[in-house]
């Protein structure tokens, strides 16, 4: 565990140090010109007015700093504000006519990587309702474009590229851990299957890589709900089962739309009904709101259902039973993409209580939510940013800590992983679970059949 | 004859340090007198209900003598409907006996609108004379 | 002199308005245009409904969470923004030119309460040139340019102001106030004080994006 950067004059961000190799190796590579070319590019060609109204209408009034988690954990430092993250990269882009060093770049591309979410928190305290996460987006995009990605997200793009999924993992693993996991889950549920690539099933449901990677239990979980549930469902043997994208959050469109593609292709080829996907914010983003948009879908072609509403449909219908509810006490973090994203937050309280018996809000909540800090490609830079993404999110801590809570349920991968840390760092002492991880705990484990 | 201007002929320097002095005392009340004791010749608003700037400044006589007006008729004019009635003056009338303070059907220019356009315009085309408001309407 | 004057105050009004005005219509025009040519993805997130749903909830005082948090700058912010409109438009010397003019009139202020107001809108802006300074976030983002905005705006109300007591140099004062309120009005379409025409836009998208896309609330 890297405690070593704790406070904030430790902070990398203060003297921008050389943090990523990629980076650098990046940076190595790159003349004025291309520089230049690259940033006037983007800036004329991949942008319009509505970039042009972000910025001939923005007062520099400041009031959007308030909302930034970022801002307020580094005791307000205007650096760290949003508009204060804009001005440093792309105002001065703009400004310069691309005309921008390397050492500019190497600090733009650590402020739009690591230290924004894209959370959009900011975009509901700006009066005008400028959206900073987009014109971040636009950075990293530039960067993209310059090859400057930070190294491990980059490497996630890579393998979505080559897999079609985030994690190099193998078609043949895949299958295998599947597997795997029909098989010690049907030592609990005689006749439990996992059924791929069924045709026709009402339900394709669709994870993201880190589960058959490290998180295999989680797998366990869903086949054993979708199986008590009496669920018709199926996943996919072949690439499109990854539902995440991270090339989104580097700017890599071409490759986010082949991967938003490949996925709805493979629902379409299943002829599924609806896709249900795992407890993932941006996966869901990726799949209803941008993915889709990529490859020419206002709206998803497919109904696309997060767990969480999944859930509550599943526990609202009697299709789950919850056996005991569950004892210790909980608090509930929003994850941007399902709360300020899709506005499941209510849903998600609903199903907080179905399941557990003290539920303890924490404050902001719903669309007002803190961001995990994790969230946006943040964590999936690695480890050469972990520490400055503990330093970064110390609000968070706080919230959760005034919360007394015993476990915290982070109904997102990202806020899951990036909450863990947090609350390791920070000595929290709380548990970090998913909703389908305490729904596994207190269900009757018995299955579903109508009219019971 | 003036008694210091003849005593400065005899002693000279002392008497022109004194003679500075007295002009700027003499000056200062004049200035003082000028501003607080004379009255401005106004024009007579009473008719207004609330006025909010206060009464134009008018000197009559020393306005149409400056301005070379011998004829009445050039302000004080007469109206048929919509016809300036050539040859006729109406100093014996007030304006307000004509234009009323809102516009009406018989007259479609309110007093106020009346007063204004009578100087301004008349000073505009004569490029002379005040036309800003508190160029007339000076503070009391 | 007169002459002048009589410019200034005539074909340079209408030459100022019709700026001001056309530039504005200009620019959305332009937005328009521009959208449907290049970014005409848009429209896929927006709809009236939740655009107007996200303007009126912005304009619903201390309605947003955001305008709670700071509730002195939105406080003078709010009322800044008011009698920018309000007072020019009510005063009673305006009224009387335009009624000269264009034989209408409206509804006028009391000069004695005008003043005040007018005080009111240079204390604000007073307010938001400390801010500027002192606040670090703010100071962060703030650049000469930002200075000047705000002198643009204070120019015409506090040469008004001292025009309309007569303190010193009166000619040159009203002459200042109007050719000052001509230069606010001409830079509107070209300068950031066009968000107020563009910001409704940039709210009504985010409006859309939250209400339609997101299912959430923006405020």
């Amino acid at each position: 565990m890297p405690n070593e950067i704790k406070t904030k004059d430790d902070s990398p961000v203060v003297k921008e140090r050389k943090t990523d190799e990629a980076v650098e190796a990046g940076l190595a590579r790159l003349t004025p010109e291309r520089i230049k070319n690259t940033i006037n590019q983007v800036l004329q060609k991949e942008t319009g007015p509505r970039f042009k109204a972000y910025v001939e209408t923005c007062m520099h009034c400041g009031l959007c700093a308030e909302a930034c988690l970022y801002f307020l954990s580094n005791d307000r430092d205007p650096a760290f504000s949003p508009a204060g993250k804009v001005k440093q990269t792309i105002w001065e882009m703009l400004e310069k006519k691309g005309e921008v060093s390397i050492d500019f770049l190497r600090r733009a591309v650590h402020i739009a990587q690591t230290q924004c979410n894209v959370c959009k928190r900011c975009s509901m305290y700006c009066p005008f309702g400028i959206d900073i996460a987009y014109l971040m987006l636009l950075v990293r995009r530039i960067c993209h474009k310059l090859e400057i990605t930070p190294l491990y997200i980059q490497d996630t793009v890579n393998s979505h590229s080559a897999t079609m999924n985030q994690m190099w993992v193998k078609e043949d693993e895949w299958i295998d851990t599947l597997q795997w996991q029909e098989e010690d889950a049907r030592e609990e549920f005689e006749n439990l299957r996992i059924p791929l690539d069924k045709e026709g099933a009402d339900v394709m449901y669709s994870v993201i890589a880190p589960e058959p990677k490290f998180q295999a239990g989680l797998l366990y979980q869903a086949a054993t709900i979708m199986h008590a549930a009496g669920i018709n469902w199926t996943m996919p043997s072949s690439p499109g089962w990854d539902n995440s994208n991270m090339a989104m959050f580097t700017g890599d469109n071409e490759i986010s739309g082949r991967i938003a593609r490949t996925f709805y292709e493979t629902a379409a080829r299943l002829k599924v009904k609806r896709i249900v996907m795992g407890e993932c914010g941006h996966a869901f983003r990726s799949t209803y709101d941008v993915g889709n948009r990529w490859i020419g879908w206002a709206m998803p072609p497919f109904e696309v259902v997060h767990a969480l509403e999944f859930y509550h449909e599943l526990l609202t219908s009697g299709r789950i039973k919850i056996a005991q509810k569950f004892k210790k006490t909980v608090t509930l973090h929003d994850p941007c993409n399902v709360s300020r994203g899709r506005g499941l937050h209510d849903m998600a309280r609903e199903v907080t209580n179905m399941l557990c018996e003290s539920f303890i809000e924490m404050t902001p909540n719903r669309e007002h939510n803190f961001c995990c800090g994790a969230g946006g490609g943040v964590i999936n830079c690695g480890p050469p940013y972990k520490g400055e993404r503990m330093v970064n999110n110390r609000v968070k801590a706080e919230q959760l800590k005034a919360t007394g809570a015993e476990v915290l349920i982070a109904p997102c991968h990202n806020c899951h992983s990036g909450l863990e840390d947090i609350v390791h760092h920070y000595d929290l002492n709380m548990e970090v679970k998913f909703l389908g991880d305490i729904i596994y705990e207190t269900m009757e484990k018995k299955i579903y059949k109508p009219g019971e | 004859m003036k008694p210091w201007k003849r005593k400065s002929i005899n002693r000279e320097s002392k008497m022109k340090q004194k003679v500075i002095f007295m002009g700027f005392i003499l000056f200062i009340f004049t200035a003082v007198y000028a501003f607080s004791n004379t009255e401005l010749e106004r024009l007579d608003n009473s008719v207004f209900e609330k006025p909010q700037r206060p009464s134009a400044v008018f000197e009559h006589d020393d306005h149409n003598e400056m301005a070379e007006i011998d004829d009445c008729a050039v302000c004080h004019h007469v109206y048929e409907g919509k016809e300036l009635v050539e040859d006729e003056s109406s100093e014996d009338s007030l304006c307000s006996d004509c234009h009323s303070l809102k516009p009406d059907q018989e007259n479609s220019i309110s007093l106020s609108v009346a007063y204004h356009k009578q100087c301004r315009d008349c000073h505009f085309e004569e490029n002379k004379g005040p036309v800003l408001c508190g160029e007339c309407h000076i503070k009391e | 002199m007169n002459a002048f004057i009589d410019f200034i105050m005539g074909p340079m009004v209408w030459i100022a308005f019709l700026i001001f005005i056309l530039g504005l219509i200009l620019k959305i025009v332009l937005i328009i245009k521009d959208v449907n040519a290049r970014e005409s993805y848009i429209y896929s997130y927006m709809t009236l409904k939740h655009s107007l749903r996200s303007i009126f909830a912005w304009l619903i005082p201390f309605f947003p969470q955001s305008t709670r948090q700071s509730p002195v700058f939105y406080s003078i912010s709010y009322i800044f923004h008011l009698l920018l409109f309000i007072v020019p438009i009510f005063l009673t010397s305006h009224i009387v030119l335009v009624n000269e003019a264009f034989q209408v009139s409206w509804i006028a202020l009391d000069d004695g309460l005008a003043d005040i107001l007018t005080v009111m809108v240079v204390l604000a802006l007073v307010f938001f040139t400390i801010r500027r300074v002192m606040v670090p976030e703010v100071k962060y983002l703030t650049s000469t340019k930002d200075y000047i905005l705000i002198l643009i705006v204070a120019l015409p109300f506090i040469t008004g102001f001292l025009a309309y007591h007569q303190f010193f140099l009166y000619r040159p004062m009203v002459i200042a106030h109007v050719i000052s309120g001509e230069i606010m009005l001409i830079l509107i379409p070209f300068s950031r004080f066009s968000h107020m025409i563009v910001a409704p836009l940039t709210r009504a998208y985010m409006g859309s994006e939250f209400g339609n896309v997101r299912h959430a609330k923006d405020w």
